[in-house]
């Protein structure tokens, strides 16, 4: 082991070395002393350029203010590195280049939602050369990074820089005139996608196990209450073939060959709408909408195929007799038929066994 | 079900027929099938449970274990309508008796035994050649057999019947479906297992339907009516019908 001495004697021989370091690193004052005023900019080897003034209100009012120094983050940067205007040799290729290889420093203090990151779709197709794909900055913002989903409703605009197409189409859903409402309850993009490990919809795990995300909401009492919404959705779904077979996929290994109807087959996904959509439908009304919507997977089914849909709502007497019948038939004659059974063995081995006689006893 | 009775001696022993050897094959056949059916139909009946996602996946995933019950499923189908078919040509052309139909008979044998059990009747009734027991037992395959022909036809073509029966047939044929294979699982594993294993006058195993044959002493024993219809000069009874 070494001894006290020795580590004092390496620290002594070695403090001109971290003693310059800290003398070199620069406070955020420093760098705004420049970066603070507008008309500099950067060239990088593509010969474009980009301007590099920095508001001192977003750093002041970031997430990070009390936290982190420019250096933090722009670590390559100190006197001696500091790139100027008339580099020969840029180091970044461009604009675009540099936020994707500076995105990598959030890792050091948010290694978990880095890492959750590399799972993502976006992960996947910048890896496969789409540069566009967004970095935590793209998001999260840079200089002016604040506490995500402040207000909700702009998680929603970030995704739609991108996704415009969606986000135009969710806001005309009722979930997106919902949030527009200011509403806390109101699905956003990162409440059914996860915000850090989005997976790429398309797959059909994703969709295999929809409901459950849609549960996550449809589920709770509390929730739905506001809306006088039925809370039955998920344990009617499972109850029905396709709900219990989406559920088997889950929770098994292979995926399904066959599309199997899920929460958005007839609800809808972004565009959601009300079933009814506000009116009040005949019976006959309802029935078209029903099998036109069964028809989209089980083509040119009879118009009474609607009626094997039982609703959302556990099947009674008056909405579904037959299945109520045969539910309740069975629940009376299994119980009853094996009490006969399970008596008669019990009997029988009771009088071989002891020769006793019940009337005897 | 044969009116001509096949009988060998072995070893001074008389070996009455009671299953030909169709009937033996047909019961082998029959076990397979059920073990199959409830291998890969029961994972989808408790689809919540961690044993039935095991299951699954042993089969090769959710659709595999669909299309070898929907096979095991038409050859059960199959096996009925010929099954049922035999009895309904073996009737019109009287080369078989109905000796497994219910009749007025069976349900005294129930009453006597059941007072015989409780000691409300000294002697111990006396059965045919299939008791009451084996009689609810084969009628119960045989109908449930039929009903979940029926249901499962139902669900595997669920569009195709909604063109003539309302559609409320298809959910109300899959809790049907369900249910009759656990009434018929449990009935199997408690009452068949009891009579022909566990219950002391077999145990360990009545091996009859196996061997097809059963010797004059058990016979005598477990199905005197059968014995007295066959050896009535041993007897001195006149034989039954």
């Amino acid at each position: 082991m070494w001894s006290a001495k020795t580590i004092i004697a390496i620290a002594l021989i070695t403090s001109p070395l971290w003693i310059s370091f800290k003398a070199g690193a620069q406070t955020n004052a420093d760098c705004l002393a420049c970066h603070g005023e507008k008309g500099q900019s950067v060239r990088f080897s593509d010969k474009s350029t980009r301007s590099v003034y920095v508001d001192r209100n977003h750093i002041k009012q970031s997430v990070h203010a009390a936290q982190l120094e420019c250096t933090d983050c722009h670590r390559d940067i100190t006197p001696s590195t500091h790139p100027s205007e008339k580099a020969k040799n840029p180091k970044y290729k461009d604009a675009r280049d540099f936020s994707i290889q500076q995105a990598n420093t959030c890792q050091r203090c948010h290694y978990a939602y880095y890492t959750r990151m590399l799972d993502s779709i976006h992960f996947e197709t910048m890896k496969a050369g789409e540069r566009s794909a967004p970095v935590c900055t793209d998001c999260h913002g840079s200089h002016d990074i604040k506490k995500p989903g402040t207000p909700r409703k702009e998680i929603n605009e970030r995704c739609g820089q991108c996704h415009s197409d969606i986000a135009k189409t969710f806001g005309k859903s009722v979930h997106g005139e919902l949030l527009a409402a200011g509403s806390d309850d109101a699905p956003v993009c990162t409440d059914c996608h996860g915000a850090h490990s989005i997976i790429d919809p398309r797959k059909p795990g994703f969709k295999a196990s929809s409901h459950q995300l849609c549960a996550k909401c449809h589920g709770d009492e509390k929730k739905m209450a506001t809306y006088g919404l039925n809370t039955a959705v998920l344990s009617s779904y499972l109850d029905d073939f396709h709900g219990s077979s989406n559920l088997l996929f889950t929770k098994t290994t292979q995926a399904s060959k066959s599309a199997i109807a899920t929460c958005v087959d007839c609800h809808g996904t972004h565009d959601i709408q009300r079933f009814r959509g506000g009116e009040t439908l005949s019976k006959d009304q309802m029935r078209e909408r029903i099998v036109k919507t069964c028809r989209k997977c089980h083509e040119k089914v009879p118009a009474a195929f609607a009626d094997a849909w039982l609703s959302h709502y556990p099947p009674t007497f008056k909405s579904a007799p037959l299945v109520w019948g045969v539910k309740w038939l069975y629940r009376i004659m299994i119980p009853l038929i094996m009490l006969g059974l399970v008596s008669h063995i019990i009997l029988h081995l009771w009088r071989i066994k002891t020769g006793k006689f019940w009337r005897h006893l | 079900m044969s009116t001509t009775t096949k009988m060998k001696k072995v070893n001074g022993t008389v070996l009455i027929e009671r299953f030909t050897v169709g009937r033996r094959i047909e019961h082998i056949f029959v076990i397979a099938v059920f073990v199959m059916l409830v291998l890969t139909g029961f994972p989808q009946k408790f689809f919540d449970v961690s044993w039935s996602s095991r299951i699954i996946d042993f089969f090769g995933g959710v659709d595999r274990t669909r299309l070898i019950h929907r096979i095991f499923g038409l050859t059960f189908s199959v096996h009925a309508l010929v099954h049922i078919g035999i009895i309904i040509v073996g009737v019109l052309s009287s080369r078989m008796r109905l000796s497994l139909l219910p009749t007025s008979a069976d349900f005294r044998d129930l009453f006597a035994t059941l007072r015989y059990y409780l000691g409300y009747q000294s002697d111990k009734p006396t059965y045919p050649k299939f008791d009451y027991r084996q009689k609810f037992e084969y009628l119960g395959i045989v109908l449930g057999g039929v009903v979940m022909v029926l249901t499962g036809l139902i669900l595997l073509y669920p569009g195709w019947f909604a063109g003539f029966v309302p559609g409320q047939v298809i959910p109300a044929s899959r809790v049907m479906h369900s249910n009759e294979a656990l009434l018929a699982f449990l009935v199997l594993t408690i009452w068949h297992v009891y009579g022909s294993h566990f219950s002391p006058e077999v145990f360990p195993m009545d091996k009859t339907i196996f061997t097809g044959y059963i010797d004059e002493h058990e016979l005598k024993e477990r199905h005197q009516r059968e014995y007295e219809r066959l050896f009535p000069e041993k007897t001195g009874t006149t034989p039954e019908a």
